[in-house]
C-alpha cells in the first residue's frame, strides 16, 4: 500500500518537476528518464545516542565535535563519544568530578585541546587531562553562573550568561564583564556566543538585544537589532534580523547566521536575508540555535526538527524531521525567483534521523553533522557529502504542495 | 514679634537649603576625584610671612629632600637588604615613603606637581585640588570635607616606624616622634594672612636665553643614566638657598644689614640666593620658581637655548647655545665673604659635585655568587652546562677535564638548561625575565630570547627538537615554543608551580612535576600532580594525582620507559606538629609514575636520618641506579632500581597504597650508597656513558663529581664564584640546610622553596594543639613588614626564627646568635620578584585604574560613607600595603581561638594563594564573595561584580 502511494506520488511529482525545472535538466537527459536535478546533499545515514547506549541523560543541551572526540553536554552529565569507535567511551557526572550537572555550552581550544564547559547554574569549567577546573561567580570574576554558551577565542574564553557576557584571559587570569554598562546591551541575557577567527570578532546572541559584534582588535561594538523594533511580525523581510530576541549566531566565511524564536536571518556584510515562516524553508519559527557551516549552509535547530539551508540560489533547504516511526528529509527549493514560497521537491525517507524534533543544538565537523535534541543525539554521517547543490537524480518522492506555515509537510505514515 | 516670626520663617527656609547645599557639597566632594597639585601650589598661600613662611619651613626640612636622598650611598645597601634590585628612584617601595603620590596615576597629578619635591604637603594633608581654594581653606570643616587631612603622630609612623632595612644601614635610633613633630612644625600664625609665592607664567617672553628652572633640567638629569644629578643638587645647600632666607638667622642678618624688605624680597639677598635675579620680565619660562634657590642655571647660564637634548649631546653646540662651565670664579661671585662666612672653593665644589657617572665600585647586590641550580649534559657527553641563578649565566664544564671552560651571560636568574637533540643549541630558562635564552652551543653566544610565561623553571625539547616545553612556575602553565620560529605557540594548563619535566625514552610523553598541591578544601589532605603531555600532539594527555604530597620537583624517566621517578615531600600539615607517627611533619621521598598512570610512593628517609628536600633525580643509562639529591642534607642517595622495583612488586596493593608511602624502614632496602656533596645540591646529570654524575651545589658554586663505577665522590668542579662567604650567603646556606632540625627532617627551604610558599596551612603547637591552623606566608620582600606571624606577635625575624623556631619547629637547639643573624640577613634579602601585572613605571590598564578607584573609595555605591577603618587603603596603604597592625576582619572560624590577625602586605599578592590567615580563600575573589558576609573586611557587599573584578585587577598590581 505504501509503495503504491509512493509510486503515485513520484509519478505526479516527476511531471511537475519536468514542468518546473526542465531548463535545468542536464544535457542529454530526456525521454522517459528523469532528469538530473540540482539538489542538495541529504543525510541518510544516522547514528543515535541516548541513555540506552551510554549518554548520561537524554536532554542534550550542547554538542561539540573536535577531531576524534565528540563531546555531549546533557542535563545531567557530560559524555565523550569516540568517533572512530562510534560509541560513548566516558561519562562524567558530578560524582565523577564534573563541577555541575547541566552542561549547556562546549568548546574545545584548538591550540591546547582543553574542553571548556558552560554550566547552566554552575559557571564555567575546563576539562584538561582528566581534571576539571571550575570558575564560578564566587571564586572568580565570572559575571553569572547561568552560562548558556562558551567559546574559545585565542587565549580567551567567552561566556554567554544570563547576566551579561564574561571574558576570561587564560594567560593573565583577568576577567572582563560586558553588560549594559559597557556594551550596547539593552538586555543582558546572553544566549549564545561565537567567534570568527578570520574576522577576529566575537558575536553575542542576546535575548532582547539582537546580535552584538565585538571587534577584538579595536574593542568596538557593532549592534544588529530588528529594524521593526519589538514587533512580533517582520514588516520588511530583508532589512535586518527578524527579532531582537536572538537565540543563536554563527559567523563563518564572512557571513552571519542568526536564529531567533521568530525565524532566521543571514547577513553577508552588505545584504540581509530573512527566512520567515511563510516561505516554508525553516521547519519552524521557533529556533533554539543555529550552526553555520559555510557562507551558504547553516543548520537551524527548531522545535520541529533541524532545518538546513544549503544554498541561496536557488534557496534550498533540507528539513530533517520525523514522525512516530521514521524520519524524513524534506527538500524545499524556490523554483523560480519570483516564487513567494518554496516547493517541496523531494521527500526522502531516511529512517530515524534527528532523534527528536525538538532540536537544541548542532555542530558540524568535516562531512558530518551532530544534532542535539531533547531526546538524544543524532549523528548524520556525511558519506559523499557535497556542499550546495549538485545535479543528481532524486532519491525520494516529491510533492508540489506548499509547506504548511511553521510546519513540515512530511506525509503522515500509513 | 513680626521680626522673630520672619526670622523663623527664613530659618525654616534656609536651614533645609543649607542642609541640602551641605549635602550637595559633600556629594560633590565624594564624586570628585582629587588630584595632587604639588607643594608649589600650596606656596601660593603658604609661602609668605603672613602664613609663617610655611613653605620655606618645609623646604628646609628633610621631607623636601626625601626623594633626593635616594641617591645617597646608603640607599643602595638599604635596597639590597630589602630585596629591591633596582634604583630606589624607580622603586614603588622606596617612593612610597620618599615621595608624594608615588602610587598615583599621571592624571592624578597636576601639571605643576613634581615627584622630585619629595615628601610634600599633600603626603600628609591629602591631595589638594578640592580643598586648596582660599574660601574652602578658610573654613577648616569645609576643607576637611573636601579632603584635607590633619595628620596625627600615628600617621607619621606609617613611614617612620623602625624599618630593619634602614636601621641596619644608618644605625640611627628609633625616631623620637615628639622631636620630629617639633622639627617639622609649621604653625599658622594667629593673625594669619594668606600670602605667598605667586609665580605667574609670563605673558610674553623676551628674546634670547631664558631660565627654564631645575625642573626642566631634571627631566633628563634625574635619570639613572645621568646618575640622578638633580637629586644630588637637591641635597645641597643651593637647593635651600631661597628657603633659608626665611629662617630666624636670615632675618637677623637682614635686620643687622638694615634691609628694608624681608630677605626673601630683598634684592641684596636674592642676587645670590636665587637664580636669574634681575634678568627682567619675560626671561623665565613656565615652571621656573625662585623657591628652587640656586639652581643649575645659576652656574650654567639660562638654559632655554641649550636644553634640547640634541644640543646637549653636542658639547660644542651646547656651549655655543649658552651653556656655561661652572668655575671657581663663578662660585666666588657669591661666596666670597658672603655674610661673613669663610668659603673654601675646593671644599664647596666637592660638596656640590654631581657627576654624571656613578663612582666606581657602587653596584647593586654586592658580592655576586654563581648559585648553580640545574645542569644538563650536552649531547655527545663532552660538556656539562650549568644554569647559575645568581650570576645570570650558564657555565660550561669540560667533562673530561672536570674544568670550567666558559661562562655565557644569559637572562636574569637562569634556572634550568636543556639542549636541542643535536646539541647545537642550549635553551636556558630565565626566572626573573620570564624568558628563554637560546644559546648557540658552539659559539657560546645567545642567539635570541623568547618570551614565555612567568618565572620559567624546567624546560625540554621533544624528540625532534621542533618544540620546546617550558614550565612557567608562577602562571601555572606550560609554554610550547616553536624552536624554528622561536615563537610561543600556546600555553598548556599545568597544576600549581610546575617545576621540572622529562621526556620519555620513546619520545611519546613528557612528565612535568608541580611543587604546590592543587588547591583543596579547607582541612583536607594535599593532592599534587604529575602533568602528562602528549609529545606528539603537544597537548595535555593526562594528570596523575599524587595524594598527600607536595614539592614534587625533580623528575627523570627510567631508560626502559616503563616508569619515571620524581622527588616529593609528604607534608603532614593537617596534624599538629607534635605528632611523630610515620615520620614527623615532613617526610621525603620518591614517586614512581608508571606509564599506565599508576603512582607509587616510597620514602627516602631513615628513622633517625632524614633525607630532607629531595630535589632532583637522574638515572644511569643502564637503568641500574637512580641518583637523588637531598638539598637539606648535602647528600646524593644512590638507589638500586631493581631492589626498589622488587620492593614494590612484593608488596600488596594495600601496602603500596597505604604502608610503603609512610614506611621509614624501607629506604635501606634500596638505597645502596650515600655520597656527600657540597652545600644544597639540586640538579643532577649523568654522562651518556654512565661513568660520571655531576651534582650542582647551589651554595658552594661547585659541582660534585660522582664516579658511578665506584659509587663514590670523585672530586669537585669549581665554578669560579667568590671565595668570600658573606654573612648573607652563610644565612642562605643555613636556610637550606636541615641540620638545625631534629633528625635533619627539614630546613627553612622545605616550607619556603625559592623563599616563597608551599601553599599549605599548618597546625603549629605554639598557640595550641589542634587549633589555629595558619597559612604559610611568603618570605619574598618581607623586610619591614613586621610584626610577623599571622597573630602578629613576633616583632622581628630574629624572634620569629630564634627560640620560637627551636621550640615549635625544629625541636633541637636553636641557631646560635651568629647563625640567627645570618639567617635573618638572608631571609630579609630574598627579593620580591618584579610585579608581573604592572611593570615599573607602567600605566595602569583601564580595569586596574577602575580598581584603584574602588580600592581608594570612601563611599559606597549608594553614597554612604565607609567608616575610615573599613576602607581598603586605610589598613593596606602604600608602599607595603599594610599598617602592620592586628585587626579582626571577621575571618575567625571554628578552629581559631581568637580573631585578630596581622594585616598582611599585599605586594605581589597574586602569587601566594590561598588567602586569609588560614588559607581558606582559594582566590582573591573568595576573600569577599565567601568570607566577608557582614562587610567586616572592607565594605564590599554593595559592589557590582565588575567592580570586584576591577578591584582584583588592581590588587594584582601592588
Amino acid at each position: 500500500m505504501r509503495r503504491r502511494l509512493l509510486g503515485r506520488l513520484s509519478g505526479a511529482v516527476a511531471s511537475l518537476w519536468v514542468l518546473a525545472g526542465a531548463a535545468e535538466a542536464p544535457a542529454g537527459a530526456g525521454g522517459a528518464a528523469e532528469p538530473c536535478l540540482r539538489l542538495p546533499y541529504v543525510y541518510t545515514k544516522w547514528k543515535h545516542f541516548t541513555t540506552e547506549n551510554g549518554l548520561p541523560n537524554d536532554h542534550v543541551f550542547a554538542v561539540r565535535s573536535h577531531e576524534n572526540d565528540l563531546w555531549v553536554g546533557t542535563e545531567n552529565g557530560l559524555a565523550l563519544i569516540d568517533k572512530r569507535r562510534g560509541e560513548v567511551v566516558k561519562v562524567w557526572r558530578e560524582k565523577d568530578g564534573l563541577p555541575f550537572q547541566a552542561v549547556t555550552g562546549i568548546d574545545v581550544d584548538p591550540q591546547t585541546g582543553a574542553v571548556w564547559l558552560g554550566l547552566f547554574g554552575g559557571g564555567l569549567a575546563r576539562f584538561s587531562g582528566g581534571r576539571f577546573d571550575h570558575w564560578h561567580q564566587l571564586n572568580s570574576g565570572l559575571v553569572n553562573d547561568v552560562v548558556y554558551d562558551v567559546v574559545v577565542a585565542n587565549d580567551s574564553v567567552w561566556c554567554a550568561t544570563t547576566a551579561g557576557a564574561s571574558r576570561f584571559d587564560t594567560k593573565t587570569g583577568e576577567w572582563a564583564i560586558f553588560t549594559e554598562k559597557n556594551a550596547p546591551m539593552e538586555e543582558i541575557w546572553n544566549y549564545a556566543v561565537d567567534y570568527d577567527p578570520q574576522a577576529n570578532k566575537i558575536f553575542l546572541a542576546v535575548w532582547g538585544s539582537g546580535v552584538l559584534e565585538y571587534d577584538l582588535a579595536t574593542g568596538r561594538w557593532q549592534e544588529y537589532i530588528d529594524p521593526d523594533g519589538e514587533m512580533e511580525i517582520d514588516l520588511y523581510r530583508d532589512d535586518g534580523i527578524n527579532h531582537v530576541i536572538v537565540t543563536g549566531v554563527t559567523a563563518i566565511d564572512g557571513v552571519m547566521w542568526v536564529s531567533s524564536y521568530f525565524g532566521g536571518t543571514r547577513y553577508d556584510g552588505r545584504s540581509w536575508r530573512g527566512f520567515p515562516d511563510i516561505e516554508g524553508g525553516l521547519p519552524s519559527l521557533f529556533n533554539n540555535n543555529v550552526r553555520g557551516r559555510t557562507a551558504y549552509e547553516a543548520w537551524y535547530c527548531s522545535d520541529k526538527g533541524a532545518g538546513a539551508i544549503v544554498d541561496l540560489d536557488p534557496e534550498t533547504w533540507v528539513q530533517y524531521t520525523r514522525d512516530g516511526k521514521t524520519g524524513y528529509a524534506v527538500v524545499k527549493q524556490r523554483l523560480r525567483p519570483e516564487d513567494k514560497t518554496l516547493a517541496t521537491v523531494e521527500v526522502i525517507e531516511t529512517g530515524l534521523n534527528v532523534p527528536h524534533t525538538f532540536v537544541v543544538n548542532a555542530d558540524i565537523e568535516g562531512d558530518d553533522v551532530f544534532i542535539g535534541t531533547s531526546h538524544g543525539l543524532g549523528w548524520g554521517i556525511g558519506e559523499g557529502y557535497y556542499p550546495r547543490l549538485k545535479e543528481r537524480p532524486r532519491m525520494g518522492r516529491a510533492r508540489a504542495e506548499r509547506a504548511a506555515p511553521g510546519g513540515v509537510s512530511a506525509p503522515a505514515p500509513k | 514679634m513680626l521680626h522673630t516670626t520672619r526670622c523663623r520663617s527664613i530659618a525654616r527656609l534656609i536651614l533645609p537649603l543649607a542642609a541640602a547645599a551641605a549635602l550637595a557639597a559633600e556629594t560633590r566632594a565624594a564624586d570628585k576625584h582629587p588630584v595632587y597639585v604639588g607643594a608649589r601650589a600650596c606656596a601660593a598661600c603658604h609661602g609668605g610671612a603672613g602664613m609663617g613662611c610655611q613653605f620655606s619651613t618645609w623646604l628646609m626640612s628633610r621631607h623636601a629632600r626625601a626623594y633626593a636622598s635616594l641617591c645617597l650611598p646608603a640607599a643602595r645597601p638599604i635596597a639590597d637588604l630589602s630585596g629591591i634590585p633596582g634604583d630606589g628612584h624607580d622603586s614603588p617601595m622606596c617612593l612610597g615613603c620618599h615621595a608624594t603620590a608615588a602610587e598615583a596615576e599621571p592624571w592624578e597629578r597636576d601639571a605643576g606637581f613634581r615627584l622630585m619635591d619629595g615628601v610634600q604637603c599633600e603626603r600628609c594633608h591629602g591631595p589638594g585640588s578640592e580643598y586648596m581654594d582660599m574660601e574652602v581653606m578658610q573654613d577648616r570643616a569645609a576643607a576637611m570635607r573636601a579632603g584635607l587631612r590633619m595628620p596625627s603622630r600615628d600617621d607619621c609612623m606609617k613611614c617612620h616606624y623602625v624599618k630593619g632595612s634602614h636601621a641596619a644601614v644608618h644605625k640611627r635610633p628609633k625616631i623620637d616622634i615628639e622631636k620630629a613633630w617639633a622639627a617639622i612644625a609649621h604653625r599658622t600664625p594667629a593673625s594669619a594672612a594668606a600670602e605667598g609665592l605667586v609665580e605667574k607664567a609670563p605673558k610674553e617672553l623676551a628674546p634670547g636665553p631664558k631660565y627654564a628652572g631645575v625642573g626642566a633640567c631634571a627631566a633628563c638629569h634625574n635619570s639613572a643614566m645621568m646618575n640622578r644629578q638633580a637629586s644630588s643638587w637637591k641635597l645641597t645647600g643651593h637647593a635651600r638657598a631661597w628657603a633659608v632666607l626665611a629662617t630666624p638667622a636670615a632675618l637677623e642678618i637682614g635686620r643687622k644689614k638694615g634691609l628694608s624688605a624681608p630677605p626673601q624680597a630683598s634684592a641684596e639677598c636674592l642676587r645670590c640666593h636665587s637664580t636669574g635675579f634681575g634678568a627682567g620680565e619675560g626671561r623665565f619660562l613656565e615652571g621656573f620658581t625662585v623657591a628652587d634657590g640656586v639652581q643649575c642655571e645659576a652656574c650654567h647660564g639660562p638654559g632655554s637655548e641649550y636644553m634640547p637634548e640634541a644640543v646637549m649631546r653636542d658639547r660644542l653646540a651646547a656651549k655655543k647655545a649658552g651653556l656655561l662651565e661652572a668655575t671657581a670664579e663663578r662660585c666666588k661671585d657669591c661666596h666670597k665673604d658672603s655674610c661673613g662666612k669663610p668659603f673654601d672653593v675646593e671644599a664647596g665644589m666637592r660638596r656640590i659635585a654631581h657627576p654624571s657617572k656613578p663612582a666606581s665600585g657602587v653596584t647593586a647586590g654586592g658580592v655576586r655568587y654563581k648559585t648553580p641550580r640545574n645542569l644538563a649534559v650536552r649531547p655527545g657527553g663532552a660538556e656539562v652546562w650549568v644554569a647559575c641563578e645568581a650570576a645570570y649565566s650558564v657555565i660550561v664544564v669540560d667533562v673530561a677535564r672536570r674544568l670550567k671552560i666558559a661562562e655565557i651571560a644569559v637572562g636574569g636568574q637562569p634556572n634550568d638548561v636543556a639542549f636541542s637533540p643535536d646539541g647545537r643549541r642550549a635553551y636556558v630558562s630565565n626566572r626573573l625575565d620570564d624568558s628563554v635564552s637560546v644559546v648557540d652551543a658552539e659559539a657560546r653566544a645567545v642567539l635570541a630570547t623568547v618570551a614565555v610565561g612567568d618565572e620559567p623553571h624546567g624546560l625540554v625539547t621533544d624528540r625532534s627538537g621542533a618544540l620546546l616545553y617550558v614550565l612557567n612556575s608562577a602562571t601555572d602553565d606550560i609554554s610550547v615554543v616553536d624552536t624554528k620560529k622561536l615563537l610561543e605557540l600556546r600555553r598548556l594548563p599545568a597544576s600549581r608551580n610546575p617545576w621540572s619535566l622529562a621526556l620519555s625514552p620513546d619520545g611519546e610523553v613528557i612528565l612535568a612535576t608541580n611543587t604546590l598541591s592543587r588547591l583543596v578544601p579547607f582541612r583536607t589532605p594535599s593532592v599534587s600532580e604529575i602533568t602528562v603531555i602528549d609529545a606528539r600532539s603537544g597537548r595535555i594527555a593526562d594528570r596523575y594525582p599524587v595524594p598527600e604530597t607536595n614539592l614534587l620537583q625533580g623528575v627523570a624517566w627510567h631508560p626502559s620507559g616503563e616508569f619515571a621517578c620524581f622527588t616529593l615531600n609528604r607534608t603532614k600539615n593537617l596534624v599538629p606538629m607534635t605528632r611523630i607517627l610515620q615520620g614527623w611533619t615532613i617526610t621525603n621521598g620518591l614517586g614512581i609514575a608508571w606509564k599506565d598512570g599508576r603512582v607509587d610512593q616510597v620514602l627516602l628517609d631513615e628513622p633517625n636520618a632524614y633525607f630532607a628536600d629531595a630535589s632532583d633525580v637522574a638515572f644511569t643509562p643502564d637503568g641500574r641506579h637512580a641518583l637523588v639529591s637531598s638539598q637539606g642534607t648535602d647528600r646524593v642517595a644512590i638507589v638500586d632500581v631493581e631492589r626498589l622495583l622488587a620492593l614494590l612488586r612484593e608488596a600488596s596493593p594495600r601496602e603500596r597504597a597505604e604502608v610503603i608511602p609512610n614506611h621509614l624502614g624501607k629506604s635501606s632496602e634500596f638505597i645502596v650508597k650515600y655520597v656527600e656533596t657540597g652545600s644544597a645540591p639540586r640538579g643532577i646529570a649523568v654522562t651518556p656513558d654512565g661513568a660520571t654524575a655531576f651534582v650542582a651545589n647551589q651554595i658552594d658554586d661547585s659541582l660534585t663529581v660522582i664516579d658511578m663505577t665506584a659509587l663514590a665522590g670523585a672530586g669537585r668542579v669549581d665554578l669560579g664564584g667568590p671565595k668570600e662567604m658573606t654573612h648573607i650567603r652563610w644565612g642562605e646556606k643555613l636556610f637550606h640546610n636541615a641540620g638545625i632540625t631534629f633528625q635533619r627532617q627539614f630546613a627553612c627551604a622545605s616550607c619556603h622553596p625559592d623563599g616563597h610558599v608551599d601553599g599549605l596551612a599548618y597546625d603549629i603547637e605554639a598557640d595550641g594543639i589542634g587549633v589555629n591552623p595558619v597559612d604559610n606566608r611568603t618570605l619574598r620582600g618581607i623586610y619591614d613588614t613586621d610584626p610577623f606571624k599571622w597573630e602578629g606577635t613576633n616583632p622581628s625575624l630574629a624572634r620569629q626564627c630564634g627560640a620560637r623556631l627551636a621550640a615549635f619547629f625544629t625541636r633541637l637547639g636553636p641557631f646560635t646568635p651568629e647563625e640567627l643573624s645570618a639567617v635573618n640577613d638572608y631571609t630579609v634579602t630574598i627579593p620580591r620578584p618584579p610585579n608581573r601585572y604592572r611593570a615599573a613605571g607602567a600605566k595602569l590598564t583601564h580595569a586596574q585604574a577602575r580598581g584603584k578607584v574602588v580600592f581608594e573609595r570612601t563611599h559606597t555605591n549608594d553614597g554612604r560613607e565607609i567608616p575610615p577603618d573599613n576602607r581598603c587603603a586605610v589598613c593596606h596603604f602604600p608602599p607595603l600595603y599594610t599598617d602592620r597592625s592586628r585587626r579582626d576582619i571577621g575571618s575567625r572560624n571554628w578552629l581559631d581561638t581568637q580573631g585578630r590577625f596581622d594585616v598582611p602586605h599585599l605586594n605581589n599578592i597574586y602569587d601566594s594563594a590561598p588567602y586569609l590567615h588560614n588559607g581558606v580563600a582559594h582566590t582573591l575573589e573568595e576573600i569577599w564573595t565567601r568570607f566577608n558576609p557582614y562587610d567586616t573586611h572592607g565594605v564590599t557587599n554593595d559592589m557590582t561584580k565588575d567592580q570586584l573584578n576591577d578591584l582584583v585587577e588592581y590588587l594584582k598590581t601592588l
